[in-house]
């Protein structure tokens, strides 16, 4: 590749090193200057992870190509400060709490800090349009705009340093259980210090890429990868044929291979890896790998997979079936016949992604006695150790999983993914081996959230008291079983929600797919089944003429309530939320049926002012300190 | 009059902690060090949610430091001992159980190290934010001392733990069974607002009450809160990960659309401590009970708004507007000129 003679002014010292012709300037910041607190989040400008000053002006480095900042002063979220002090705008971040996961934090506070460069005296509407071109996954960005607006107030001396500090209350707790103390972790990752997976070099590191089906379903009948093994700089090819024990992981059902084995059943599944000396090779190295397929009949739609003839994705469940959880409870028919008001009613929920920023990463190489670790942002490295020693056949002890500090998971980072490739890649050439996706890569082949379908029949007392739940829940859990069996029990458990109903039927159904896997995401199936009930019981109320907290609290499971699978509870606090939410929102009671327009408990002190794109820009003038003070 | 509608909608939802129908299992070492300080080693990392804070603050809480005197090593499977995975709303509930008792034990040595060198009961040796004293006596030193003692009588003040959760598996015809030991729960309140000329949702308000059993760090938390919130807002209006024949047409977010600072409500939360009676510490959790009230409140907010119900997420502008001229299709046959409603 070309080099170019590269130079400028990064954080106040003159640099010359040459760069790659092909590289941008996110590139050359992390693994020429080793700036890594300039983190890769999209590689497409609309994550602002990678956000950089170039020339006093707040830059997305992964859009600019290197060759255009030569010469130019850049500043990077190392720079804002003093070595190993922060900024007022950094302490903010630690001080209110507005870091969790850290990973788009330092893109986030040069965002926040070009706004108060812009306007020392930007108002809480101004600062979140400031902050619009930078994504957070985790913190909700409540406490983000805390920060800024206390950089703020600090900044132009409304307020002085001091508010930056600890609280005394924290210095002088009778108990640290139950006081705020301020996140350990915050400076490291409002500083960008800290490491992640992706940030991760070692001497002598290879690179790896990974081939991917372009088909949803398909036999492999041929694939060759001599021509790609040959070419130099490349250190190694993988396939299925490479593991030397028992392939096949899973959290239920170990019915996913490391790479695909004879067959591929989703777009985007790996079927081989190449390790090289540098990530280009590896890239080139992927299209001279010989790759035939035959295409299958393919499924798509969760009832299609279940009507006979359907394509049948893996032989240990030829009706496609991955998970059937029931609960059963009383007598539902009985119920429903003596029900004053049934209700019926369809719903449906759709694949999400998990998008943390950090996309999935990982570094493995080998101990001087022979053991084989993987760092990487898994959230589940005792389970991966398990099923990582039967794939590569090592004994347990051989096998070191250490937990990266998570750029954000959500369960997206639960079910096992690429570790077994890097472990096996290891294994074959013995060196270290990283592996980072591009975002691209990690939407198209990791898991999502389920997608349902969900037919809910309630019946009611005229004075609505719940008699009947029945619930028939259909989810597509995809092309492997990852997550979908533990992912159907809780949506069952939790589906008929915290009321006392003496009949309840609830089943629940996951099955195979030619689609992208579902898997474990934040709340794990109970996000969908109790969407279904608590929308159903607003459509009940509305009926009956009740209140909708009301209805909650006619049915409201009480303090040794027994659950519709039958567990008797101690202390049951739902009274006391319900009870929480209706003061704090000053709620005005009366049934739902479009009472928005008379409601007079709209627009109180808890909502924000609507948003009209541009609108909350001021010119900074004369009199901006009267409207702060 | 105004195409824009606001409304509000209330919804509930209950959540049971660490893993279903399963026993769980955490472990942990402690271990009282020079210079008043400590070592916690168990097996967890920081995915975002605060744990190393709050394992910082039940350590030296347990052990009578100061949080930043604690050291909490890596998880690490040839280094650290099991806590098993992070996720399932399990680390503050596994994982700080089993360093309070880790803690717990430790202090038992050290304790009777210094009963012992100050001729009292280990009863009533107490110790808080790096100072330890015998109740009742007029004894009373630093931590840093306190080990010294402890060491040069031949003894390093050390401890393990190990916290269950005494799950039962589903009974495989009617599901009956105890799958959790702790269940939490919560309600939120959301106020819309719908523009009729574009079907766009905003959501401008929530209010949310959660029982977390007892809090840890109450501002850790609220950003869980307003985070699940905003990840559910997310589901409930744009979000959606689009496939056709297998082939996704959002493969980066310039398509997969994410809430950003423009889009976020402003959140009201309020904390309910009902402690759980089954673990040491009474904490339960909130990672992901904080985002299953939203959706369902914010569709019960955009019926209340404009008298349409969505009952297949995501609530795009598209999907409200086609609901409205649907709508305004009904109310017309049923009765020219009003609303059926």
């Amino acid at each position: 590749m070309a080099s170019l003679d590269m130079h400028a002014t990064v954080n106040g010292r003159e640099v010359r090193k040459p760069a790659g012709s092909h590289m941008r300037l996110l590139d050359y910041l992390r693994d020429e200057l080793n700036l890594t607190g300039t983190k890769e989040g999209c590689g497409a400008g609309e994550c602002g992870s990678c956000s950089v000053f170039v020339d006093g002006v707040l830059m997305k480095s992964c859009l600019m190509p290197v060759a255009k900042a030569k010469g130019a002063v850049i500043e990077t979220v190392e720079g804002l400060a003093a070595r190993g002090e922060l900024s007022v705008l950094q302490k903010a971040f630690h001080k209110t709490g507005a870091s969790q996961c850290g990973y788009c934090i330092p893109g986030m506070v040069m965002a926040a800090t070009a706004a108060l460069r812009s306007n020392a005296y930007a108002d809480r509407e101004e600062i979140k349009e400031r902050l619009g071109g930078n994504i957070c996954r985790c913190t909700g960005y409540q406490k983000i705009f805390d920060a800024v607006e206390l950089a703020r107030d600090v900044g132009n001396g409304t307020l002085t340093a001091r508010a930056l500090e600890a609280v005394d209350e924290e210095r002088q707790a009778d108990s640290f259980i139950g006081s705020n103390v301020r996140r350990i972790d915050a400076p490291s990752k409002v500083s960008g210090a800290l490491k992640y997976a992706g940030d991760m070099v070692v001497p002598g590191m290879l690179h790896m890429q990974v081939l991917r089906s372009p088909v949803p379903h398909a036999r492999i009948v041929e694939l060759d990868v001599s021509e790609a093994e040959a070419m130099p700089g490349v250190e190694g090819v993988i396939t299925c044929r490479d593991v030397p024990g028992t392939d096949g992981f899973g959290v239920f059902t170990h019915d996913q291979p490391i790479m695909a084995r004879d067959r591929v059943r989703y777009v985007g599944e790996a079927i081989a890896a190449v390790a090289a000396e540098d990530l280009l090779t590896a890239k080139r190295a992927l299209a001279r790998i010989k790759l035939r397929l035959e295409e299958l009949p393919a499924v798509f739609d969760p009832e299609a997979a279940l009507a006979p003839g359907a394509p049948v994705l893996h032989e240990g469940a030829p009706d496609n079936v991955v998970m059937r959880i029931p609960i059963r409870k009383g007598d539902v028919d009985k119920a429903l016949a003596e029900a004053d008001l049934v209700v019926e009613e369809s719903y449906a929920t759709q694949a999400i992604e998990h998008a943390y920023l950090e996309p999935e990463a990982g570094l493995a190489y080998l101990e001087a006695d022979g053991t084989l670790t993987i760092q990487s942002p898994s959230q589940n490295i005792t389970h991966h150790r398990h099923m990582l020693s039967k794939i590569l056949s090592l004994p347990i002890n051989k096998v070191r999983m250490i937990m990266s500090p998570v750029g954000g998971g959500f369960g997206g980072k639960e079910d096992m993914i690429y570790q077994g490739m890097l472990g096996l890649m290891v294994l074959k050439t013995r060196q270290p081996v990283r592996y980072i996706y591009t975002r691209e890569e990690s939407i198209l082949s990791t898991a999502k959230r389920h997608p349902t379908r969900t037919r809910c029949r309630m019946g009611l007392t005229r004075d609505g008291r719940i008699l009947a739940t029945e619930m028939k829940l259909l989810a597509d859990g995809g092309a492997y079983a990852m997550s979908t069996e533990g992912v159907m029990r809780k949506a069952a458990i939790l589906a008929a929600g915290p009321y006392a109903i003496p009949n309840v039927r609830i089943d629940t159904l996951g099955v195979y797919t030619n689609n992208t896997p579902s898997g474990a995401f934040r709340s794990f199936g109970a996000l969908q089944s109790e969407f279904v009930t608590e929308s159903h019981l607003d459509i009940c109320a509305e009926k009956l003429g009740l209140d909708p907290i009301e209805i909650r609290r006619i049915n409201a499971m009480r303090d040794g309530a027994v659950t519709h699978t039958k567990q008797t509870l101690g202390s049951v606090s739902l009274l006391k939320v319900l009870e929480a939410v209706e003061k704090s929102s000053g709620w005005e009671p009366g049934p739902p049926g479009v009472r928005g327009p008379e409601r007079a408990d709209l627009g109180g002190p808890g909502a924000r002012r609507p948003c009209t794109l541009g609108a909350r820009f001021r010119k900074p003038g004369a009199d901006d300190k009267q409207e702060v003070a | 009059m105004s195409a824009k509608k606001r409304g509000r909608g209330v919804a509930a939802a209950w959540y049971g902690i660490a893993r279903t129908a399963t026993i769980d299992r955490a472990g942990a070492w402690a271990e009282l060090d020079d210079g008043g300080t400590a070592k916690i080693l168990t097996g967890v990392t920081e995915i975002g949610e605060g744990i190393l804070t709050v394992l910082a603050q039940v350590a030296a809480e347990e052990l009578g430091v100061r949080p930043e005197d604690v050291t909490i090593g890596d998880n690490d499977t040839a280094r650290s001992p099991e806590a098993a995975h992070a996720g399932a709303t399990r680390q503050t509930y596994m994982i700080a159980n089993a360093v309070a008792l880790a803690c717990r034990d430790a202090r038992t040595r050290l304790d009777a190290e210094m009963a012992d060198h100050w001729g009292v009961d280990a009863e009533c040796i107490r110790a808080h934010g790096g100072e330890i004293w015998a109740e009742g006596h007029n004894m009373r030193l630093s931590m840093d001392e306190a080990v010294h003692i402890c060491k040069a009588r031949g003894v390093v003040p050390v401890g393990s733990g190990s916290f269950t959760a005494d799950h039962t598996g589903l009974d495989p015809e009617d599901g009956s069974g105890r799958p959790w030991q702790a269940y939490v729960y919560g309600a939120q309140v959301a106020e819309v607002e719908v523009d009729t000329a574009t079907g766009e949702v905003q959501v401008l308000g929530i209010w949310a009450a959660h029982d977390v059993g007892r809090a840890v760090n109450p501002a850790g938390v609220e950003g869980q809160i307003e985070g699940g919130i905003v990840q559910a807002l997310g589901q409930a209006l744009m979000e959606d990960y689009k496939l056709a024949d297998g082939y996704t047409s959002t493969q980066g977010f310039a398509k997969y659309i994410l809430p950003t600072s423009l889009d976020v409500p402003q959140v009201t939360s309020t904390i309910i401590e009902d402690p759980d009676p089954l673990s040491p510490l009474g904490c339960k959790g909130i990672g992901e009970p904080a985002m299953v009230p939203t959706v369902p409140a914010v569709m019960n907010a955009i019926y209340d708004a404009i008298g349409v119900r969505i009952t297949s997420l995501p609530a795009t502008p598209e999907k409200v507007l086609a609901a409205l001229q649907d709508k305004r299709r009904r109310d017309g046959e049923a009765a020219p000129g009003m609303a059926a409603e």
